[in-house]
C-alpha cells in the first residue's frame, strides 16, 4: 500500500480528492458521490466542484459522501469504502456519510 | 456567593458505561470511531424501511391520505426526488447505532392484518438491520385504511351515471 511518504512534499488536495473520488465511486455498492445532508462534503476545483469528497488539512479526518446500492450491505461497503481512501491517502481517519439509496432500475 | 471549581455533584458517578457489548446487536457501524465515523442519513433508513415494507403482499400503500396525495405528485415533477414515494408513510429517527421507525400503511381487504403488520414488521427489521447495520429498536405500525378491490371499479362510474337518465 502506497502511504504517503513523509518526505516527499504533501499531496495538493485537490488532486488527492481527485484520486479519492476516482477511487471511492470503483468500490462495489457506490452508485455515486453525493455533498451530504448539508452540502459541505465537497471540494472546490478550478471550474468545478468535486462533490462527494473533502481533505481538509492533514489533521482532520477525509470526509466522503455517497449513494449506495441496495445490494450489498452498507457497513460492507464503507469497510471497502475506508481501504479505497487510506490506498490513497494512507492512515487517516475517514469520515463516511452515506446520505442516500439508489435502488437498481 | 463564591464558586467553587470542584463542586460535589462534579464527582457524582461517571455513567458513561454505554452498553456496547450486547451481543448479536449489529452495532457494527460505531467500531470504527479511531478509523473516522460513519453517518447513515435517515433518508436512507427510511428507503430502505419502505421498499421492505412494501415487499409484503397485503400491503396496497404506504402513507397517509395527504402524504399518499404528495407522493403521487413528487413523483410526477422530473428530479422530485428518485423514489420519492417509497418514503411516503414511512417516519423514522436514526441515531448513532439504533433505529426507531414508524410505518402508516393501508392494507388489501382480505388481509389478516395481524399476520400482515408482524410478517411486515419482520421484513422490515430484517432489511434494515441487514442493509444499515443499525438496530432496529422498534417499528410501530399505523394501518389508516382498507382498499377494497371494488372501490377501484366505482372510480369509473361516474362516467357512466352521467348516462342514466336518457
Amino acid at each position: 500500500m502506497a502511504g504517503p511518504d513523509p518526505a516527499s512534499p504533501a499531496p495538493d488536495p485537490a488532486e488527492l480528492a481527485e484520486r479519492v473520488a476516482a477511487a471511492v465511486i470503483r468500490v462495489p455498492g457506490v452508485v455515486a458521490l453525493h455533498p451530504g445532508a448539508y452540502g459541505d462534503v465537497l471540494t472546490y476545483l478550478p471550474g468545478r466542484r468535486l462533490a462527494g469528497v473533502r481533505i481538509g488539512r492533514p489533521s482532520e479526518p477525509v470526509e466522503v459522501g455517497l449513494v449506495v446500492g441496495l445490494d450489498r450491505p452498507i457497513p460492507d461497503v464503507v469497510v471497502d469504502v475506508r481501504a479505497a481512501v487510506a490506498g490513497v491517502c494512507g492512515d487517516r481517519p475517514v469520515d463516511v456519510t452515506v446520505a442516500d439509496v439508489r435502488e437498481a432500475p | 456567593m463564591t464558586e467553587s471549581a470542584g463542586t460535589p455533584q462534579a464527582s457524582a458517578a461517571p455513567t458513561v458505561s454505554t452498553p456496547s457489548g450486547t451481543a448479536s446487536s449489529p452495532a457494527r457501524l460505531a467500531d470504527d470511531t479511531a478509523q473516522g465515523k460513519t453517518t447513515i442519513a435517515a433518508s436512507v433508513v427510511q428507503k430502505i424501511a419502505g421498499i421492505a415494507a412494501r415487499e409484503i403482499s397485503g400491503v396496497y400503500a404506504m402513507g397517509g391520505g395527504v402524504s399518499r396525495a404528495f407522493g403521487a405528485i413528487r413523483e410526477r415533477i422530473p428530479g422530485g426526488g428518485t423514489g420519492a414515494a417509497n418514503i411516503a408513510g414511512v417516519a423514522v429517527e436514526v441515531g448513532e447505532k439504533q433505529a426507531a421507525i414508524d410505518l402508516d400503511i393501508v392494507v388489501e381487504y382480505g388481509a389478516s392484518i395481524v399476520e400482515l403488520a408482524r410478517a411486515v414488521r419482520r421484513n422490515v427489521i430484517t432489511a434494515v438491520e441487514r442493509m444499515t447495520g443499525l438496530e432496529v429498536i422498534e417499528v410501530n405500525i399505523a394501518v389508516n385504511d382498507i382498499h377494497l378491490p371494488e372501490v377501484d371499479g366505482q372510480d369509473d362510474a361516474p362516467a357512466v351515471a352521467s348516462a342514466r337518465v336518457e
